[in-house]
């Protein structure tokens, strides 16, 4: 229905003479992806369109979709960690991390705190990396085509640096094994450590400078994607997306585990629950990451073993489940692991965050501008391996 | 496999004051059997007719309070059925459960969470497509990750990893009609071949079937193999010293000699096959290229920056010139 002011000529109304004509639109399917630059992967939707106003949106999933779980419960309980590597890929050692603990405790498996500090240590620090990537990919989907993406990576790029001169790798580490770590860090590790952290608490400055404050990236993330806290809770959100809608749901501080104990560091809150808050909570969540890095590279010791005493050759864990969830950059990454007693797991439940996170969109894009829906879908942070698996 | 999940649910009671309690306090009608896991979770077991209810009930009350879906799979124990796995958690209190039931082996039904939990709907889709889980007024139970149109259950155990995993997605029968599978060549001569090879090769016990004598005649020629492997070894040891090429073997006589290393590029790379006729000395009529001349050494940078860059240009120009004399010669002028 569109509204018409009309005005007579000649004449001085006092009330306006309004004319409504009824127009007959017709709704329009838009296909976007599977293989499109602002899905950030191999992810498909329709959008039923209403001239610009979204009306209805349709997600198509699956082109990823490995069997990741089918392959984990026929490999042994070592063999399946490279798997996690090839989930969340922009958090590989957030995922490694998961499985290891879960298996750790299946098999009742005490590490070396020294593994304990570098394994949380790797792991905040690919919390920093994969915000970073947030960060330019999302510019991008706004309009910094560039600059956002190139000040981000350019830290990303130290922050890789560092991973590689750990364990060899740029993206795919397998650099965690079940009772320990594979081999001890390089020498330099503390050092080259604190001297990337320095370098990234200016690149953060850099990108809050850019992006924060911008008055069209305001106007682009404000508003956009509201979600509220209870809508949030029952699709299942987790991460810097539900904490944006002002739910205070972080694992490492209501279900801790490893040593999260043993630091002090803020959780960011947001207020109205919109893409503008997803970013800011997910900037002051890498400053906070870099805080609790700091601790822990001075509290970790110097020396000392990486890997569990007396493991043994073949990991037979008893009968027995666990559910292990950590907080991953996107949100509660589980595995349900369920050991029959055999040296290969009876079952491997990967739970993404991503695809539940995913699984909010539909909400978020009705009713709004085509082009926020993009900006909505870039805010969710998806990887569509993990959501896949 | 053996083992059941009795023994995991039975193994471990929760202790007294846990969220089991809680449950049993709000909802007195339903049996709860409950359970600890490894990860010192309560899991509880109740009737899958009952699970809508546990869900619905223990979302509202305000002792439980679990709002948060965050986990839904299932997991196939073969002869005992399909045991449905429903994580939750409560934001306000923070405790976590699982509502576990079970399920007959061949699929069953339980009714359907999404009126509970928006996130049930995807969660649900992928638990149906995975093990053949029917949820009872589901508003969209199309398959999620899989084809569209595949109605295969891959998580359940019966479900072979190999070689459907090939043929998923297509029709089987129109494929081996379209692609008939290859039959060898010379049938009969195979089947020769495969006889002689059998007939060569001799059969073979197991080592705790072998009687004494056979054992002692087994270890006897594992000997004298190892006595033949030493003695070939000293004897390419003693070639080698004597400055005698590597070689495989004895080269036979009138073969060629090896070829020099500036022509051995291009037959270098089977210097085992040296008596086959492809790798004779390229037998070319082409003339033999130039020696090469002298080239000018390029001083270092830092010391002679100018006589660097004059030494550079200088090969570049020789080099230029070598290469239109060698292709005029080539050519024949």
């Amino acid at each position: 229905m569109t509204t018409f002011q009309q005005t007579v000529e000649g004449e001085v109304l006092t009330e306006p003479v309004v004319v409504e004509r009824e127009f007959e639109t017709v709704d329009m399917n838009i296909n976007i992806g599977p293989q499109h630059p602002a899905t950030h992967g191999v992810f498909r939707m329709v959008l039923t369109v209403d001239g610009e106003m979204v009306k209805d949106a349709v997600p198509y999933i699956g082109y990823m979709h490995r069997g990741g779980e089918k392959l984990s419960e026929n490999l042994d309980y070592r063999g399946a960690l490279g798997y996690q590597d090839r989930t969340d890929y922009l958090a590989a050692f957030n995922s490694e991390w998961v499985y290891c603990n879960a298996v750790e405790r299946l098999a009742g498996i005490e590490i070396p705190e020294r593994a304990e500090y570098i394994r949380l240590i790797l792991s905040e620090l690919n919390r920093i990396l994969s915000h970073f990537m947030f960060m330019g990919a999302f510019g991008t989907d706004v309009g910094y085509f560039g600059t956002a993406f190139t000040w981000t990576f350019k830290e990303r790029e130290r922050i890789q640096d560092l991973f590689e001169a750990v364990c060899g790798d740029r993206i795919m580490y397998n650099y965690f094994r079940v009772g320990g770590l594979a081999w001890e860090p390089h020498e330099s590790f503390v050092e080259d450590a604190n001297w990337v952290l320095d370098q990234v608490e200016v690149g953060i400055a850099d990108v809050d400078n850019l992006m924060t404050d911008n008055e069209v990236f305001v106007a682009r993330c404000r508003d956009v994607g509201t979600m509220s806290a209870e809508e949030a809770i029952s699709y299942g959100v987790t991460g810097p997306m539900l904490r944006a809608s002002g739910v205070s749901f972080d694992l490492r501080v209501d279900e801790p585990y490893s040593i999260y104990d043993r630091f002090y560091w803020e959780i960011p809150i947001g207020e109205r629950g919109d893409v503008y808050d997803r970013y800011l909570v997910r900037l002051e969540e890498m400053r906070q990451s870099v805080s609790i890095v700091r601790q822990a590279l001075d509290q970790m010791p110097s020396s000392g073993p990486i890997v569990a005493e007396r493991l043994p050759a073949r990991l037979r864990p008893e009968p027995g489940e666990i559910y292990m969830r950590q907080e991953n950059p996107r949100g509660e990454y589980g595995i349900y692991m369920v050991a029959d007693g055999t040296d290969k797991p009876w079952r491997v439940k990967m739970r993404s965050p991503c695809f539940h996170n995913l699984s909010s969109l539909r909400p978020q894009v009705i009713n709004s501008y085509l082009a926020d829906a993009v900006v909505a879908l870039g805010s969710i942070d998806i990887v569509l391996c993990e959501v896949d698996r | 496999m053996t083992t059941t999940s009795d023994e995991i649910t039975t193994a471990l009671e929760p202790p007294p004051g846990s969220i089991a309690d809680t449950y049993r306090l709000a909802m007195p009608l339903i049996r709860f059997d409950a359970a600890l896991t490894k990860g010192d979770d309560v899991a509880l077991t109740v009737a899958p007719e009952f699970v809508h209810e546990v869900l619905e009930r223990g979302r509202d009350d305000a002792r439980l309070g679990m709002n948060l879906l965050r986990n839904l799979t299932a997991v196939d124990w073969i002869e005992r059925g399909l045991e449905l796995v429903y994580h939750l958690y409560s934001i306000e209190h923070r405790h976590a459960v699982a509502i576990k039931c079970w399920l007959p082996g061949e699929g069953g039904a339980v009714s359907s969470a999404t009126d509970l939990f928006a996130t049930a709907d995807w969660a649900e889709r992928e638990c149906r497509e995975m093990f053949g889980i029917e949820f009872l007024g589901h508003p969209d139970p199309r398959n999620l990750l899989l084809d569209e149109d595949l109605d295969i259950h891959p998580l359940r155990k019966s479900h072979p990893l190999a070689p459907i995993e090939i043929e998923q997605g297509v029709d089987v029968e129109y494929f081996t009609k379209q692609f008939p599978p290859e039959e060898p060549v010379r049938p009969q001569e195979k089947a020769a071949d495969e006889a002689d090879a059998a007939a060569a090769r001799p059969e073979r016990k197991p080592d705790a079937e072998l009687t004494d004598e056979e054992r002692e005649a087994k270890r006897a020629e594992q000997a004298e193999r190892v006595r033949l492997a030493r003695e070939l070894a000293a004897a390419r040891r003693a070639e080698r010293a004597a400055g005698a090429p590597p070689a495989g073997g004895p080269r036979p006589e009138g073969a060629p000699p090896p070829p020099a290393p500036a022509a051995a590029a291009s037959s270098a790379a089977a210097p085992e096959a040296a008596s086959a006729p492809a790798a004779a000395p390229p037998s070319d009529d082409r003339p033999p290229a130039p020696p090469p001349p002298e080239l000018p050494t390029i001083p270092d940078a830092e010391e002679d920056p100018e006589g660097r860059a004059a030494a550079q240009s200088e090969r570049v120009r020789i080099g230029r010139e070598l290469a239109a004399a060698r292709r005029a010669q080539l050519r024949g002028e």
